[in-house]
């Protein structure tokens, strides 16, 4: 059944919001960060753990510039719910990455040879 | 190609070729040929009668949630006999092969069946019951229910409902073809990192696994945006959130669990695929890659999963107690949080499956004690259906005795849970049949709280009761069959078994394996029950022709509607206005008010592209799992055409006038039996309740004492 908008697609208020500009922007922006990862890892610009931490800050920044550029999430009424459901993400999103980050500095440093440059390693 | 592929492949069939099919293996061969048989004789059956017209109509390509959830409800149970029949397999093999000097045959050295083979068996068997039986069976249930009880025409969306079931069919059909086409994985339904990788197990078992994973993971992910979709938009005017009902609640929260935690599955088994379709190497031993990490991430959907299945099955079981005790649900409120603080903790506890990788005692301890915690709000739940039992007017119908069973199940498998979450102890016992036990505990207690919905809620769908007696030989045979197979499981963990064994070495543990055998003999038996009830029921349906409240003390809204529910589930959408709307109406004489003015529903047309793109998802994980690229090529295009053709296609839907619609409720309500009388009396306080409308006011014997629970 359809809801509300009648049964034109392109009267979706999501629809309305496109906007080629910031579609491009976001496009250009991610695909400079993940160029930038690239090279620093093939070209091997850091140190390993300095790397990792790199590559993580890109992908960070990659997600901002997406959900800002390509969802438009903000907190007007047609867009609230996608807002909603990103801020009940962010627990979620703490307690997978880091409880698994813990989990799995705890395992290395018993059964690993360690990362060079990873603090807490001896 | 990228990676090295052992063995021929030709770009047509890539590695797909005659010898590939099992026809010497003595027991696939005349399976094979019984289901061809069979096959064949459906569809004379089928063209013999003129039904395929009637078929495609009113089923293949149908947008209604009921029978949606019908097909999606007989599919779970066709699976469950599949995954059964499995189980059968490993318990005789096991019986037949234990000890020394076991003989073997058929090619295997102990019993009948070859590792390789048996591994197949325990890994279709877990990947089977949880994913392609429990979880249709369960979605199938919250489909024709949910709507119903917050009083909407349909799911919110009634296309992507149809997807989501044909894709799930698309799995099924998948697992099966497996069986006579190749062979399926045999590292266990979770798989273990690096023996899934390319290089150790080079066949096609593996890529089966992983595109039948991918398509059931996608279907329920669909099926979950609808089911909270449905649930958030779709509710009757005054269906307050406080007023939802139980059951509703409990699938809200397994959905977003479901929607939150199979992504996570679909990237752990997609980077699987990656390392064995692009050569990466995230789970390799070498190059970086990490094994635990696989393990990681499967289980962080993993735990959550067990939490999605639970959930619904725990809402059941808060429908089927209040009404067979003539009361409301006790402690509503705190239901509600434990539920929702049972899906929160679910995310916190994952590691509890592999404690024994070794990440130490600061870890292991905030998992352990995590894992403990669940058992605070589960317990809150078991004392609020205690409680709604308390004093209250019991009727021991066959459904209450399956809740009942579901609830002792319960309390087995959540306290050897809380065993097992000691690391300590999780050290003995991990990967031994102790495990096994519990976590069938757990499972079939969903199983119970299934069959105790499906007798609950089948009136509702077909308009008449299944047969009670049976219902109930049926529960005592597999209540028996149950714990003749699990309590010597626990004890032989207890002696040190380990799980998957095709070849039980100690002698010791024969007892107990053929105790077992004789459980599931017995568990063959109750499946005979079942089809004798269905028999039965079927046979003299026109003497129990249910009422609208087929069971004379329902609660909750579905039961307002006519029994069996029409295709626009509501004449007129009602307007809510307790908790427990049907009881209140009941309670303050309202029960037999009709609707005096009809309007025109406005209903969705049927579609042919959900099935068709269920086709072409099958046709495209077959291709991906033998590698013919350019079929698999084609079937992806193809699935991307029809989802854009059907978007712009778009679905105007058709207007029911509303003198139709009266004149098929008058019609519902002219054959349905004098609503509102008991078709069973007494319970512990004796004495036979009149309902009769109007004289169930607030001051009748029977609600005496009883709550106000009118929010
Ligand atoms: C909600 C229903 C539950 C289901 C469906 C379920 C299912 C499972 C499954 C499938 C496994 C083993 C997986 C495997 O190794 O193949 C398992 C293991 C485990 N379960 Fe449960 N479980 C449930 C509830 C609980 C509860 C309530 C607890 C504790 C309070 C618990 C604690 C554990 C622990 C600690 C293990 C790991 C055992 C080991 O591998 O050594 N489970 N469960
Ligand atoms: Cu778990």
């Amino acid at each position: 059944m359809s809801h509300g908008h009648g049964s034109n697609p392109l009267a979706h208020p999501e629809v309305q919001m496109a906007n080629n500009r910031s579609y491009v922007t976001g496009f250009i922006v991610a695909s400079l960060l993940m160029a930038a990862a690239t090279v620093l890892v093939s070209g091997h610009l850091l140190p390993p753990f300095a790397l990792l931490l790199a590559i993580t800050g890109c992908a960070g920044l990659a997600i901002i510039a997406q959900v800002y550029f390509l969802l438009h999430m903000d907190l007007s009424e047609h867009s609230i719910w996608n807002t909603v459901a990103l801020i009940m993400f962010i627990p979620l999103f703490v307690i997978t990455i880091g409880l698994t980050w813990w989990m799995f500095s705890q395992l290395y440093l018993r059964t690993m040879p360690m990362i060079p440059g990873m603090p807490g390693m001896h | 190609m990228l990676v090295n592929l052992p063995g021929p492949w030709n770009p047509w069939l890539g590695r797909l070729a005659l010898s590939e099919i099992p026809y010497t293996n003595p027991i696939l061969a005349p399976l094979f040929v019984v289901v061809v048989v069979l096959g064949l004789l459906m569809v004379a059956g089928i063209t013999y009668y003129g039904k395929w017209g009637y078929l495609w109509k009113e089923w293949l390509t149908t947008v209604d949630h009921k029978k949606l959830g019908i097909m999606y409800i007989i599919l779970g149970l066709v699976m469950l006999f599949r995954g059964f029949i499995d189980g059968l397999m490993m318990r005789t093999q096991q019986a037949m092969a234990v000890g020394p000097h076991a003989s073997g045959m058929m090619g295997a050295v102990h019993g009948y069946l070859t590792p390789f083979h048996f591994g197949q068996i325990y890994s279709a068997h877990g990947m089977i019951m949880i994913l392609l039986a429990a979880t249709p069976l369960l979605v199938g249930i919250m489909n024709i229910v949910i709507p119903l009880q917050i009083g909407a025409r349909d799911m919110a969306y009634p296309y992507l409902n149809a997807l989501g079931l044909w894709i799930t069919a698309a799995a099924v059909v998948l697992i099966m073809a497996s069986l006579f086409v190749g062979d399926f994985a045999h590292n266990g339904w979770f798989g273990y990192a690096p023996i899934f990788e390319l290089a150790y197990s080079p066949g096609v078992g593996v890529d089966y696994w992983i595109w039948t994973f991918q398509l059931v993971a996608l279907g329920t992910t669909l099926g979950s945006i609808n089911f909270i979709a449905t649930i958030v938009k779709m509710r009757a005017p005054g269906m307050k959130w406080s007023r939802l009902p139980m059951f509703t609640w409990a699938s809200l929260s397994a959905n977003i669990i479901a929607l939150t935690s199979f992504p996570c599955l679909q990237v752990a088994i997609g980077l699987v695929a990656a390392d064995r379709y692009l050569g990466t190497h995230f789970f390799t031993a070498g190059f970086g890659g990490n094994l635990m990490l696989y393990t990681n991430l499967f289980w962080l959907w993993g735990h959550p999963e067990v939490y999605f299945v639970i959930l619904p099955a725990f809402g059941m079981i808060s429908e089927i107690i209040p009404t067979f005790s003539e009361k409301p649900l006790f402690g509503y409120v705190t239901m509600v949080l434990a539920t929702f603080a049972i899906a929160g903790v679910s995310w916190l506890v994952w590691l509890h499956h592999f404690f024994t990788m070794g990440m130490g005692p600061y870890v292991s301890t905030e998992f352990s004690v995590a894992t403990m915690l669940v058992g605070i709000p589960t317990g809150v739940k078991v004392f609020n259906w205690a409680f709604t039992m308390y004093r209250g007017r019991l009727t021991y119908t066959a459904a209450m005795y399956w809740a009942l069973g579901a609830l002792f199940l319960l309390l087995v498998g959540g306290l050897t849970g809380m065993m097992l979450s000691i690391p300590a102890i999780n050290y003995m016992v991990h990967n031994s049949v102790f495990v096994v036990a519990h976590f069938h505990m757990m499972l079939l207690c969903i199983v119970y709280a299934i069959f105790g919905s499906v007798i609950y809620w089948f009136p509702k769908v077909f308009g008449y009761t299944l047969n009670e007696a049976w219902g109930k030989v049926m529960f005592w045979l597999f209540s028996a069959g149950t714990a003749l197979v699990f309590i010597p499981m626990f004890m032989e963990g207890f002696m040190g078994m380990t799980r998957r064994l095709d070849w039980p070495f100690d002698p010791h543990w024969a007892p107990y394996l053929n105790i077992q055998v004789l459980g599931i003999l017995v568990y063959v038996l109750s499946i005979l029950a079942f089809v004798v009830m269905l028999y039965v029921s079927i046979r003299d349906r026109a003497q129990h022709r249910a009422a609208a409240d087929a069971w004379g003390t329902s609660r909750s809204l579905e039961w307002l509607t006519a029994s069996p529910v029409p295709f626009y589930n509501f004449a007129v959408v009602p307007q809510v206005n307790a908790r427990d709307e049907v009881a209140w109406r009941r309670e303050h004489g309202l029960s037999a008010q009709r609707a005096s003015h009809y309007d025109a529903i406005h209903m969705p047309n049927n579609t042919g592209i959900a099935i068709i793109i269920g086709g072409l998802t099958f046709v495209l994980g077959f291709a991906l799992t033998w590698r013919i690229w350019w079929l698999s090529l084609i079937s992806l295009l193809a699935i991307i055409v029809m989802m854009i053709y059907r978007s712009a296609k778009g679905d105007p839907g058709h207007v029911i006038p509303a003198e139709e619609v009266e004149r098929m409720d008058r019609e519902a309500e002219r054959t349905m039996p004098r609503a509102d009388l008991p078709r069973h009396s007494g319970g512990v306080l004796g004495g036979a309740i009149a309902y009769d409308s109007g004289a169930a006011g607030e001051g009748s014997a029977n609600l005496r004492g009883a709550p106000d629970y009118r929010p």
